[in-house]
């Protein structure tokens, strides 16, 4: 079996080409290959990456910041899943120390985005359809400007509707009560706005 | 030195956070996008979906278009992407089924699973990226892996990927898969260190390595994949490289580029360096020898991580800057090197004591 598979190459290497690829069609070139590749017509083409990559495998954000490389303590992106708190630095609270390291696998019980099949194929970053949103943060930020514009409702700034999304009259809505309120005028949602309204995030 | 971390204002959240940063002026693209709202001396505010964050530190270096990742309860952020290099590298895994006497990054016992997060940064990255995937062992997690590819390039045929892997896990029922990905945008960088099965099993600490990497092997060049071969140069190989790259050229003819590579200096390889590091910059004898069989048989040979003043005139054409922007240093005399431009230079972890015996300015 193995000879079998390691002539085809060297014949290529001693200049045996196949008959087909002399009847190539430039176009065929650039066009999306088709899924059954084999090796031969790979070896046609000219790869784009001889030199594409020389990463090698410390390339970790562990190192960067460490004075010891191979510090055992946090690894490249293991994190505490202690309560997070959405503070300025200025005023950093200390959090209950409830505070675990991640299990292994921690995720692995999320849906996989392999789900989702239905992008639509297009090379253009700036077009192409962003991935699903991860669930968690979105249903949380989505609840949290809920809790925002109910309270912009209350205190008289805001009239539109309470559907989760900053838009450009709940925008207008945060300056108004942010100046009022002598905080930093954004037009977002700040830290101070959620103390000011005692709107708790975590 | 380049930050791979950058400190922020954490946002309220749950879950692994992906966020592109937009530069001045531009817009939102996508509900990962933060739009730049404020530039203060040391700090940038950015408006996310209506939701205020700083980041800070970052006076010299531009991070328009860079892909972070915050985690919940953690004030530093991940630079996942950065939009003006050519050396992102995604750490998939800490895991790991081999053992190396080199390994630069030695594998932990548990996997903290973020493909979905890198999937996500990976289509945020800019036109034409090439990003790396490294580990530990990214086949230990193949399925997710494969996803990641596949998810990425369903919607960004334009990402490329570099994927450094021992190759050991593939199998015939991955055949399919492995050939629907795209051999231009895939390449594969697998280590082999010997043509003695006994000297590679021993190196990499795992016995049988050598034959089920020659399955792994057998497997890519079915399915056409991509393959940079890297081999490592130790003392414990030096004397095998003629032979290996005899094995290389006459077996595994249809890779795109054989790596013959210098030593990290961090890691196990910092641990055992006095016993592992061969100073190539006196004798060069058996790296020329195999880059002659490799290329007199129609191979592309290259060497990495080789400081250019290490390597004889007649084969520095064969190095390419390698080492990654971000680790990458230069001593003193190589201010006057007038080969600067094209040098990768040396590690940061590089140490002259320990190091070259014969460098100086071209």
């Amino acid at each position: 079996m193995r000879s079998r598979l390691f002539m085809i190459p060297s014949l290529l290497v001693a200049g045996f080409l196949p008959s087909k690829s002399d009847a190539m069609p430039i176009g065929e070139l650039v066009s999306k290959k088709d899924p059954g590749t084999s090796v031969l017509e790979r070896l046609r083409l000219k790869h784009i990456f001889t030199l594409a990559g020389h990463r090698s495998h410390s390339s970790h954000r562990s190192h960067s910041s460490h004075s010891s490389h191979r510090s055992s303590s946090g690894g490249g992106y293991t994190y505490r899943r202690s309560a997070p708190v959405y503070s300025p630095p200025s005023k950093v609270y200390t959090t209950p120390s409830t505070v675990y390291t991640a299990p292994a696998g921690s995720f692995a019980t999320q849906p996989t985005v392999s789900a989702t099949p239905t992008y639509p194929v297009t090379s253009d970053p700036a077009t192409a359809a962003p991935l699903k949103t991860l669930p968690g943060n979105t249903a949380k930020f989505k609840r949290i400007v809920m809790q925002v514009q109910t309270a912009l409702t209350a205190y008289g700034y805001y009239e539109g509707l309470i559907d989760g999304q900053v838009g450009p009259a709940c925008k207008k809505a945060l300056v108004a009560m942010q100046t009022d309120y002598n905080l930093k005028v954004t037009g977002t949602i700040t830290p101070d706005v959620l103390n000011t309204f005692g709107i708790v995030a975590n | 030195m380049i930050s791979l971390r950058l400190k922020v204002d954490p946002l309220p959240i749950d879950e692994p956070l992906v966020v592109r940063l937009q530069g001045p002026g531009s817009p939102a693209r996508s509900d990962h996008d933060a739009v730049l709202a404020e530039i203060a001396p040391d700090r940038r505010e950015y408006d996310l979906n209506g939701f205020s964050f700083g980041v800070y530190g970052i006076s010299s270096e531009v991070i328009d278009g860079d892909v972070l990742m915050m985690l919940p309860g953690e004030t530093t952020a991940h630079r996942l992407i950065r939009a003006g290099s050519a050396h992102n590298t995604l750490l998939v895994t800490e895991q790991c089924d081999q053992l190396c006497v080199m390994c630069s990054q030695p594998p932990k016992k548990y996997h903290t699973d973020l493909f979905e997060q890198f999937t996500l940064a990976a289509s945020l990255a800019p036109q034409g990226a090439m990003i790396g995937v490294s580990g530990g062992e990214p086949l230990l997690h193949k399925e997710r892996l494969f996803s990641m590819l596949e998810d990425v390039n369903a919607q960004r045929p334009d990402i490329g990927f570099h994927i450094l892997t021992n190759a050991q896990h593939f199998s015939r029922a991955d055949l399919e898969r492995l050939q629907r990905l795209d051999y231009e945008r895939v390449l594969w960088g697998v280590p082999l260190y010997s043509s003695m099965p006994e000297t590679h099993d021993q190196l990499v600490g795992k016995p049988g390595a050598f034959a089920s990497l020659e399955q792994g092997l057998s497997i890519l060049m079915r399915a056409g994949a991509s393959l940079e071969l890297r081999t490592v140069v130790m003392q414990q190989n030096w004397q095998d490289l003629p032979a290996l790259a005899d094995y290389v050229s006459t077996r595994l003819s249809f890779l795109t580029v054989w790596a013959i590579m210098q030593l990290e200096r961090i890691g196990y390889a910092r641990m055992n360096w006095k016993e592992t590091f061969r100073d190539t910059s006196g004798d060069f004898e058996q790296i020329a020898r195999a880059v002659d069989i490799a290329t007199a048989r129609g191979l592309k040979a290259a060497l990495y991580n080789f400081p250019l003043c290490s390597v004889p005139p007649a084969y520095q054409d064969f190095a390419p800057s390698t080492i990654s922007d971000w680790k990458r240093k230069y001593l003193d005399f190589c201010l006057n090197c007038r080969a600067k431009e094209t040098c990768g230079g040396f590690f940061q972890w590089y140490s002259q004591a320990e190091g070259f015996a014969f460098l100086g300015p071209l």
